[in-house]
């Protein structure tokens, strides 16, 4: 029998296939006595870097390099309230941050940090017209530049274009990542859920304060059931053997997992002005006493959004471009990526921050 | 029959209905493969095809009324048994003569209202600052004028680290 044949036969796969399969399970029992304490050594964030701001708990990490930046323009990271922002520096190879810092950009991060009870009553007018312009005002002392450019992912996308419009003469590029603009869509289950007939979200804030981080975890384990329940284990279990996949499943899990609060008062804010009503595309948002209007942003806008997307569906994000004022915008959409996989997936890595990071560069010069 | 049990019936059918549709698709998936696939690869296109039907109809499932009403429901509950544990809680700390989360909450607010009236009147000062520098013969206008919807929050100077001190390198 010709090696050509016997591959073709079903019975020699099935047992070329078995062996293959014990030979990965003696791997997988292997590893599994480590698995713990490999999850211990996550580490939280790989770049150097330093806290060069403070205020409450808030903190402005810059990240340190060995060469000089090449660019002048500070580029400052907007991450969501929702989770902890070393998503993006999550690990080697796997870093937004890196590779901005990599490319010449001087790079820093907001960590709005953990709220607790005191804080239920901060509203988005404290972070958006209270923490960043206070970052963006020690940055221009510090830098002697009066602009930044300004990188908002997720909901921290949603406060960084609210500032942006708010405070157009302090933003010189606004990037934009899977960020929620155009609530009218009912694309995502988050929208379906939060509907007003669905949720009382002035009774839940009043009840509970903040709003639980195990509440948000289980809702948007719930968004991909299947996903996550059962594919993401079944997985788990065939891939364990593979070392890159572990260190990359345990970093990721790692991040998913380390929910925390969101302040009670900026969650109302959220769910009833903007899932329930819509009002940033509307011209009626008020952060404080003023009125958000996207038409007021005129620096370069560049919208990156993500095919497969779940949380922050792109019927949600495409719109923004739209409603600015900038005449230079751009969109890219990258079709095979979720809502995480955008910043840390290998593809996004490989194509997209390069894109992302030449469109700064080529107006920051 | 009650309202509620044929609600309940109504509500059984729904689920009913979507869970053998759902089965209908995972057999389908599981039986749809080539013949040229190889066994191995059959295997896992043929999981593949299950999970891919399964997610399609968990996510009609969370999309349908009868799950929201579940939902709604079930926050409905989760609310008010949270307000009893805060009642109670209240009542307790009371008891204890023990400041409660309710009285933390009061004083909170009305720092935070405190905080939002100076605020506001430190905006207007400034604003009104800002116009007498404006005007010709003016006092001379030393620093640029502070554009709208600036908030300082707290009235002290925020903490600064230098670089060189506070510095928390990672790693």
């Amino acid at each position: 029998m010709t090696a050509a044949t016997q591959f073709a036969n079903p019975w020699f796969q099935w047992q070329q296939e078995l062996l293959d399969q014990m030979r990965n399970n003696a791997e997988r029992a292997r590893v599994l006595p480590s698995l713990l304490e490999r999850a211990r050594r996550i580490r939280k964030g790989v770049s150097a870097s330093e806290v060069v701001y403070e205020e409450d708990r808030f903190k402005l990490l810059h990240y340190v390099s060995d060469k000089k930046p090449r660019y002048r323009t500070p580029l400052v990271f907007v991450y969501a309230l929702v989770n902890r922002p070393y998503i993006l520096d999550l690990k080697k190879g796997r870093s937004v941050v890196a590779h901005f810092v990599e490319q010449g950009f001087d790079t820093y991060l907001v960590d709005w940090g953990v709220p607790t009870d005191a804080d239920r009553h901060l509203t988005l007018d404290d972070y958006i017209n209270g923490y960043l312009v206070n970052v963006m005002d020690f940055l221009r002392e510090r830098t002697g530049i009066k602009q930044a450019n300004v990188l908002g992912y997720c909901m921290g996308g949603t406060m960084s274009a609210m500032f942006s419009a708010l405070h157009p003469e302090r933003v010189r590029n606004l990037i934009l990542l899977a960020a929620p603009i155009d609530f009218a869509t009912q694309d995502g289950l988050l929208n379906v859920w939060t509907q007003s007939r669905n949720f009382d979200v002035d009774k839940f804030v009043d009840a509970f304060g903040n709003c639980p981080p195990e509440f948000l975890q289980a809702s948007f384990l719930l968004l991909r059931p299947v996903q996550n329940l059962l594919r993401k284990p079944i997985d788990f279990c065939e891939h364990m053997h593979d070392e890159k996949y572990l260190d990359d499943f345990l970093a990721t899990e790692a991040w998913l997992q380390d929910n925390i609060p969101v302040p009670g008062e900026v969650y109302r804010e959220f769910v009833k002005y903007l899932y329930q009503q819509n009002r940033l595309t509307r011209g009626r948002m008020t952060v404080g006493k003023h009125i958000v209007k996207l038409e007021n942003i005129t620096c370069p806008v560049l919208n990156l959004m993500a095919g497969q997307d779940d949380l922050v569906p792109c019927a949600q994000s495409a719109p923004f471009n739209d409603f600015v004022g900038s005449r230079d915008r751009k969109s890219i959409l990258v079709q095979q990526c979720g809502h995480i996989g955008l910043a840390i997936g290998g593809r996004a890595q490989k194509e997209l921050w390069p894109q992302a990071s030449e469109w700064l560069a080529k107006r920051d010069s | 029959m009650s309202d509620q049990s044929e609600n309940f019936i109504e509500q059984a059918t729904a689920f009913q209905k979507i869970w053998m549709e759902s089965m209908s698709k995972l057999m389908h998936a599981a039986f749809t493969f080539t013949p040229n696939s190889a066994p191995p690869e059959l295997l896992r296109d043929i999981r593949n095809g299950i999970l891919q039907a399964l997610a399609e109809s968990w996510n009609e499932f969370l999309r349908s009324p009868q799950f929201q009403d579940g939902m709604k429901q079930w926050m409905d509950n989760a609310v008010a048994f949270r307000k009893l544990s805060n009642d109670f809680m209240a009542k307790a700390r009371k008891e204890m003569q023990a400041p409660s989360r309710e009285d933390m909450d009061a004083v909170m607010l009305s720092v935070r209202h405190a905080e939002t009236r100076i605020l506001d009147r430190v905006e207007e000062l400034a604003q009104q600052l800002n116009d007498l520098n404006q005007q010709p013969g003016g006092p001379a206008r030393k620093s640029a004028p502070k554009p709208a919807g600036r908030r300082q929050r707290s009235a002290r100077r925020p903490r600064q680290r230098a670089a060189t001190n506070g510095k928390e390198k990672r790693p």
